[in-house]
């Protein structure tokens, strides 16, 4: 069933046919928003957040436009809003004193085949990290992603290029790269 | 793409991350549920319905705001924190029905005899330090305040003499983020849970 024919049973009522539409994005969702923010429970959150809004804005969806695209265009924002909210957390919690912390853990959970990738990501400029990973990780085409970002295909082009410069050099490239 | 370093950095990206764990996608639908029951159906959205909306909010939170002052009776004495109804008897049933659904208050402890000023900055106010202050009962001396909170997870500290931010060390839960730094974490459920 196209995406388009499960949002017409959602406008007509059955809440619980967006379920679909949940399953079949939720992975790719992922992909974006833990590498944007490179933190699995802000990304959660931001893909929640993404998926809430969706639903609310479904009647004003209009299918010119890929369900896929006008979903990645509502979690961009939310990944960029939770960025926002984490450099100001981050600033704060520098202060953070573990010392009083009298209570259980919760280790962030370890994944990635090459976890010093992840890690660098988040060295990168916002703009650079949020430019490579739609371009790779969504597999968008440059066209796709200025309507999504809003920035032109050019600046985008030469984020990416950048944004490989930067990795490279932070990887400290090897020569079994 | 140029070179073997830039495909593998392709490649990598590509890759499916394990987000969370089998329950993701049920959180996602449930807070879809939740809203689909406290909202109208998502067809019927039009500017009257908008508007419906936005006045029951603001009810929601003037009865948040209002609530507190009742509050005292249903957070158990040196209890770390706790959740009640919001007392609504001025309201009518369909819109006190709204209320319960929508916001808990929530009461926060916090012990800090020595401080000055205690806020408490969190998800819910944009981890503002100034924004919720805790008050500091007179006898006990000990800080707390109530928060009317939506239901689910909230990331939180307390904001000690504008400067130190220490988790609360009578939450259940913590997290670090992939930072290696901490919060304290609070679930709140929903009135009919």
């Amino acid at each position: 069933m196209s995406d388009r024919a499960i949002i017409q049973q959602v406008l007509a009522g059955e809440v619980e046919a967006f379920a679909r539409l949940v399953d079949r994005h939720y992975a790719r969702c992922a992909r974006i928003a833990v590498r944007i923010l490179g933190n699995h429970e802000d990304a959660e959150e931001a893909i929640q957040d993404a998926f809430l809004r969706a639903y609310r804005a479904l009647d004003s969806y209009e299918h010119r436009e890929r369900f896929s695209a006008w979903l990645t265009r509502i979690l961009v924002n939310q990944c960029r809003t939770a960025l926002a909210r984490s450099r100001r957390r981050d600033a704060v919690f520098a202060d953070l004193d573990l010392r009083q912390a009298h209570f259980a853990i919760e280790a962030a959970p370890d994944d990635g085949a090459w976890p010093e990738l992840e890690r660098v990501l988040a060295r990168l400029p916002a703009e650079q990290r949020e430019a490579i990973v739609l371009r790779y990780a969504d597999d968008l085409t440059y066209e796709e992603m200025s309507r999504i970002t809003g920035a032109g295909e050019s600046a985008l082009k030469m984020r990416v290029q950048r944004a490989f410069a930067r990795l490279r050099a932070l990887l400290q490239e090897v020569p079994s790269v | 793409m140029s070179d073997q370093f830039e495909r593998r950095v392709a490649s990598a990206l590509r890759a499916d991350v394990a987000l969370g764990d089998d329950g993701a996608r049920r959180r996602v639908m449930e807070r879809i549920r939740r809203d689909a029951a406290e909202r109208p159906p998502v067809r019927r959205s039009t500017p009257w319905s908008r508007a419906t909306r936005q006045s029951i909010v603001g009810l929601t939170l003037a009865a948040g705001i209002g609530g507190v002052s009742a509050l005292s009776a249903i957070v158990p004495p040196g209890g770390g924190r706790a959740a009640g109804s919001i007392g609504a008897a001025a309201l009518g049933d369909t819109v006190a029905s709204t209320l319960r659904d929508t916001l808990r208050l929530v009461r926060l402890m916090f012990d800090a005899p020595e401080a000055r000023r205690v806020a408490v900055a969190g998800d819910f106010n944009g981890w503002s330090e100034h924004a919720t202050p805790l008050v500091r009962d007179a006898s006990t001396r000990q800080w707390s305040v109530t928060l009317a909170l939506h239901a689910g997870d909230h990331r939180y500290a307390f904001v000690v003499d504008d400067t130190r931010w220490v988790p609360d060390p009578r939450a259940n839960r913590a997290a670090r983020a992939a930072d290696g730094r901490t919060y304290s974490m609070l679930t709140v459920g929903r009135a009919t849970d």
